[in-house]
């Protein structure tokens, strides 16, 4: 059993660990940077360090001043949230060195997945279905060898990329030719690596997503599946469990084969598997994320979990509960993702919340890092809430999800709740008709 | 030109960040400036050592150095253990009332078993120390005042 909790993020995920850790009677550390000394994790925390100065490559990235707040502060555990040092192997290595058990996947595991083109060939390996795509590629000539076996247009994406980042859509060998050196020097740029490989490019596809937990003795559940389709430049905005597109006859296949491959592997904490439906219906793997999700309280209120507890649990050597598999989800969940950002240009809007008023009622839930008269600064993700809603149907998800919006004040900084009313008013998401084309399309 | 409130808050910050005291933006006829008083910014300190294989590593000089009436104020650049002497069996590096020269050892900050020396960056006297050996520090945290001449 932990004793102290040490949490290695800031705002809403933040203050989400926080939660879950004094439901099961943990002692919490915050850490900041020094402009966030006032922000909420570092108030609800028991104790708070600042760790440095608002630039995060030298506070919330900065592992040496992060292990030195667990150890002045005594923590025994680490947990990492999303972003910064959730996802950097050298981080979980660092934590286990120190004798701080990292809540979450193993360093190898990250790496595993963290390298697409290694991900793509070891999901391949398991039994996941993939995308038609291609291996490294070598060189321009390479590439369109490559290019034109798979068929334009073409998806080309950096190995080491992730998160949408880090690829290009390609139409035609002249495209490839005028954009592949511009390519590598950026996935040099911003990955340390230009490894390039590429994928067949689907048109209008839908983006769903499955959540796994595995624990310290092998065992896996799969717990159903989340719709993310609703995207701006690969950014997330909207989500939703389960997805309207999923048979349940094929929600149960998939699970079955993610809860196989994950247990081949010994996945362990909390991960998602990411995955592209075609207009055929055809599921092929994406991407594995190895850690916890913006988007999971939507699995968590279809599902009845509550997944950072489960990786606490989990990360204290505690078996995984495993009820009967498949699960299936109770009710419909839909998550907006409230950014402080203007809603017609998307430029962020950091700023002083003048006033705040969230939503309440039966079946809404509010994670937010922010507070009336408290500060979003510019240094870190314009994420200041997310708003989640509970309904039997979705309909009447829909529904909530609209009157919750319309209650929720944020002053002082422009959000994107325009936004959000809009998708959910528009008859194609009332009807479920969704791709990742669809807020290009709005 | 119009004066939009959002262009302003946008030259204010731009000020902010920059550093910069001062920014004229000309346009027709029109011209905004805005300017602050310089920020007394006093470094005082220098870490001789970072940890190894930390991004960047190398000298750093003290975040927040902050120059009152009193004087100059040497804070943390990092989060860890304050130690006033180099092992528990020797003297402190430095007592109120020494005299100390920019480049000498004041204290040490330990992070993950790695003592970091912070040096001294002004020429001044010891006032006041402020940590207790041996206490946990946070970055930012005043370490020692020193009169400065």
């Amino acid at each position: 059993m932990f004793e102290k909790v040490l949490i290695a993020n800031r705002g809403e995920i933040a203050l989400r660990v926080i939660r879950s850790c004094r439901e099961r009677g943990l002692r919490t550390v915050a850490v900041h940077s020094d402009i966030d000394a006032d922000a909420l994790h570092t108030r609800l925390a028991d104790e708070a360090v600042c760790i440095g100065p608002a630039d995060p490559s030298r506070s919330y990235l900065h592992i040496p001043a992060i292990i030195a707040a667990a150890e002045i502060t005594r923590a025994d555990a680490i947990h990492p949230g999303y972003g910064f040092l959730s996802e950097n192997p050298e981080f979980a290595e660092t934590c286990a060195q120190c004798g701080l058990e990292f809540i979450g996947p193993l360093p190898e595991q990250m790496r595993q997945w963290g390298d697409k083109v290694r991900a793509r060939s070891l999901a391949k390996s398991l039994g996941l279905p993939i995308i038609e795509g291609s291996g490294l590629i070598e060189d321009l000539e390479d590439a369109v060898k490559k290019a034109e076996g798979l068929g334009y247009p073409v998806l080309l994406k950096a190995s080491g990329g992730g998160g949408g980042r880090g690829m290009q859509i390609l139409h035609s060998r002249e495209e490839l030719r005028a954009g592949f050196e511009t390519a590598r020097a950026e996935s040099r740029a911003a990955f340390g690596s230009d490894a390039l490989y590429f994928e067949k490019y689907l048109d209008r596809p839908r983006h769903i997503e499955f959540q796994v937990l595995g624990d310290k003795r092998g065992n896996v559940q799969v717990l159903g599946e989340r719709e993310c389709s609703i995207q701006r430049r690969h950014q997330k905005i909207l989500e939703e469990a389960p997805s309207v597109a999923l048979s349940e006859e094929q929600r149960g296949d998939m699970s079955a084969t993610i809860r196989r491959a994950m247990g081949e592997v010994g996945y362990l904490s909390a991960g998602t598997l990411e995955f592209l439906l075609d207009d055929r219906g055809r599921l092929t793997f994406l991407e594995m994320n190895p850690r916890i999700q913006v988007e999971h309280p939507v699995t968590e209120l279809v599902m009845g979990i509550d997944l950072v507890g489960e990786q606490i649990r989990i990360a204290e050597g505690e078996a995984l509960r495993l009820p009967e598999h498949p699960l299936s989800p109770r009710g419909h969940a839909i998550e907006c993702r409230i950014n402080a950002e203007d809603p017609e240009t998307f430029t962020p809007s950091p700023g002083v919340i003048t006033e705040l008023h969230m939503a309440g009622g039966t079946g809404v839930r509010v994670d937010s890092g922010v507070y009336g008269g408290g500060r979003v600064p510019p240094h870190y993700d314009p994420l200041v809430a997310k708003l989640i809603v509970h309904a039997p149907t979705r309909a009447e998800a829909i529904a909530k999800m609209r009157r919750a919006l319309s209650e929720t004040i944020i002053a002082g900084i422009r959000t994107n709740i325009p936004l959000h009313q809009r998708i959910l008013a528009h008859p194609a998401f009332g009807e479920g008709r969704v791709s990742t084309r669809f807020l290009d399309e709005l | 030109m119009k004066l939009d409130l959002d262009q302003l808050r946008e030259l204010i910050r731009l000020l902010d960040e920059s550093g910069l005291t001062e920014i004229e933006v000309e346009h027709d006829d029109d011209r905004i400036r805005v300017r602050r008083e310089p920020a007394p910014i006093v470094s005082a300190a220098t870490a001789a050592s970072l940890t190894p294989g930390a991004p960047g590593a190398g000298p750093l000089p003290a975040e927040a150095g902050t120059s009152e009436e009193a004087g100059t104020y040497v804070t943390s650049p990092f989060v860890g253990t304050f130690y006033r002497s180099p092992s528990p069996e020797s003297d402190p590096f430095v007592e109120v009332g020494d005299v100390i020269r920019p480049g000498q050892v004041l204290c040490i900050v330990e992070a993950m078993k790695l003592m970091n020396e912070i040096e001294a960056e002004v020429e001044g006297t010891i006032a006041e120390v402020l940590v207790e050996n041996g206490k946990p520090v946070e970055y930012g945290d005043r370490l020692f005042r020193i009169e400065t001449a």
